[in-house]
């Protein structure tokens, strides 16, 4: 008789991770947070640069392509989860067994979440140690930034696996994923600073507080004027932009809503899908 | 109630009607073969008996479960092979085997000994720790039919079992299938190949446009139909042995379509066959063989399902 369901999604679980250790993407993602690591440790000296002094100063930088990697680990682990297994069909293989749509779709994404979080922390983990090697101390504030990169990381996880639940082919998911997070929220987030007014709703938006979190005091909104150089007007304000700052209450609530509504969604939907 | 109950089942994509109002039984022990032309609604017909698709209305049941409803209680004495299934290239087939035994809540020896034993059956177990991202089609739908024979099912459902593979794999997959049947297994058995299914099966489905035609023993479907078979000689045939052959009781018509080939009809039935070919032999005709052909399922087949359809 087949067990109960979260054994089958332990079970769903260990081979995801067993297909991730032995295909590429797990190792194009450690690869790359170890080069990044290294390019921000090794420049500095190679161009006779010295560090900087104020730790908070030195972690910011280092995690300066965190929202790269979150965005990378989504699209190489979320994108075409559900997908591929439609598209190869894989799913004639896994589903037509006693075990339920459901615990398939949450051995599959506890395996995302995992593999992820361990490309996040492998990048945190080079960042502390070398904070503390150089600066001699830890910032304050550097386990916040944790979490809240970690939340940041599962709401693009769920909308990656919405994506991979509703599309039809895994090339689309995969790109899908990619742009929004990479170019079009982002670009959302800047017109924003146009057109004042505060994408507060943005997820992209939002992960800026795993950054900012290291200011003190905490950043607040500014405006900024910009002037003419030469002509006639000289001197003379043409237009003002606002630099926004996401406040870190209403973002982690904002992450977080985007996470269980994305993960729901994408449960509803890959649970009735057809093959 | 019987291990595959079908009831009113129907299937529409938007528009198209794919399952209409199709009901079936089958028995506990028996092998059906689940004929029709492409898009008849065979591999539809499975795929909602194997949860990979949903009804639009009507019931199924496996081993008394609804299928529908209670996917995952009905599918656990269930094995199926499913169009031809690919596997995750990364694993190996002991890998793709512990996957689902594991799955399935069989224990790590169990496992172990059924994954030696249907790996053997399908004549993969000297592969068996090669990644399967490098089997052949034919490969992968061997391993499709162990990983369905793993947990020893009481209920077998195959759509083409045969399909992808040389002529050698296909003899060997109907012997399998043929072994089972001795067994208490039920088996639904889709297939194009008309001999196929006469040679394996107790019973037929012949299914087009989502509609049951007929569903009965290959014994009664062969009852009443003719049998044509082509007998070749050693010299050519005297216009007095043509005569003779043709005047035969059970003889229905005969053509000579080469110098030393002759077609003969004639009813079916064993007695009838025993005396035909006795009356045959008895004219001096120097027969040297003669085959069955057309085989009676092909004629009922070919007569329900109208022209143009593949």
């Amino acid at each position: 008789m087949a067990p109960s369901s979260i054994r089958q999604i332990a079970t769903v679980t260990k081979y995801e991770l067993l297909k991730y250790l032995r295909g590429r993407r797990l190792l194009a993602i450690v690869v790359l947070t170890i080069i990044i690591s290294a390019i921000f440790l090794i420049v500095p000296p190679a161009i006779g640069s010295a560090y900087t002094k104020d730790p908070r100063e030195f972690i910011v930088n280092m995690l300066s392509f965190l929202s790269i990697l979150a965005i990378l680990s989504a699209t190489f682990f979320g994108a075409d989860a559900i997908v591929s297994e439609y598209e190869s069909k894989t799913g004639y293989f896994l589903f037509p067994n006693p075990i339920r749509k459901t615990a398939i779709f949450l051995g599959k994404f506890i395996a995302s979440v995992l593999v992820s979080v361990g490309a996040i922390g492998l990048y945190y983990a080079i960042a502390v140690v070398s904070v503390l090697v150089i600066d001699g101390s830890i910032p304050t504030n550097t386990g916040l930034s944790f979490i809240y990169s970690l939340v940041y990381l599962f709401a693009i996880l769920a909308i990656a696996y919405l994506f991979s639940a509703i599309m039809r082919s895994s090339v689309y998911s995969l790109v899908l994923t990619f742009f929004t997070f990479f170019l079009i929220l982002p670009i959302v987030d800047a017109v924003g600073s146009i057109a004042k007014f505060k994408p507060w709703f943005s997820v992209t938006f939002a992960s800026g507080i795993s950054q900012y979190i290291f200011q003190s005091p905490y950043p607040t909104d500014k405006v900024f004027n910009a002037t003419a150089f030469g002509g006639p007007n000289a001197g003379e304000s043409m237009f003002s932009l606002v630099q926004y700052y996401p406040e870190i209450r209403l973002s982690f609530i904002v992450m977080a809503a985007y996470f269980v509504v994305a993960f729901l969604l994408a449960i509803l939907i890959a649970r009735r899908r057809e093959m | 109630m019987e291990p595959i109950v079908i009831e009113n089942l129907s299937k529409k994509y938007g528009k198209l009607l794919a399952l209409d109002d199709l009901s079936l039984v089958v028995e506990r022990g028996v092998c059906v073969g689940y004929l029709g032309p492409n898009g008849a609604g065979k591999t539809t017909t499975i795929k909602v008996l194997t949860n990979l698709l949903r009804a639009t209305s009507g019931k199924a049941y496996l081993n008394g479960v609804d299928v529908i409803h209670h996917p995952k209680a009905a599918l656990d004495g269930v094995g199926a092979v499913v169009e031809t299934p690919e596997f995750y290239p990364q694993l190996t087939p002991n890998e793709c085997l512990l996957y689902i035994g594991t799955i399935r809540g069989m224990s790590a020896d169990m496992i172990a000994e059924r994954s030696q034993a249907v790996l053997q059956q399908v004549k993969l177990l000297d592969v068996a720790e090669r990644r399967t991202g490098t089997f052949s089609k034919g490969m992968k739908q061997r391993l499709a039919i162990a990983q369905a024979l793993m947990h020893q099912p009481s209920i077998l459902i195959l759509d083409e079992p045969t399909a992808g593979l040389d002529p050698r794999g296909m003899v060997e997959v109907r012997e399998i299938i043929k072994g089972l049947i001795k067994t208490d297994i039920t088996i639904l058995m889709s297939s194009h190949l008309l001999y196929e299914v006469q040679e394996v099966c107790d019973k037929v489905a012949i299914i087009d446009r989502g509609v049951l035609l007929t569903y009965d023993s290959v014994k009664n479907l062969s009852v009443g139909q003719d049998v044509t078979v082509t007998i070749n000689t050693l010299e050519p045939i005297t216009p007095s042995e043509f005569k003779a052959i043709k005047a035969l009781k059970d003889v229905k018509s005969v053509k000579r379509t080469q110098t030393l080939t002759l077609k003969v009809s004639f009813g079916s039935g064993p007695q009838t066959q025993f005396r035909v070919l006795r009356g045959i032999m008895n004219t001096g005709v120097k027969v040297v063989s003669y085959m069955p052909q057309r085989a009676a399922i092909e004629d009922i087949y070919l007569q329900l399902v109208p022209e143009g359809e593949a």
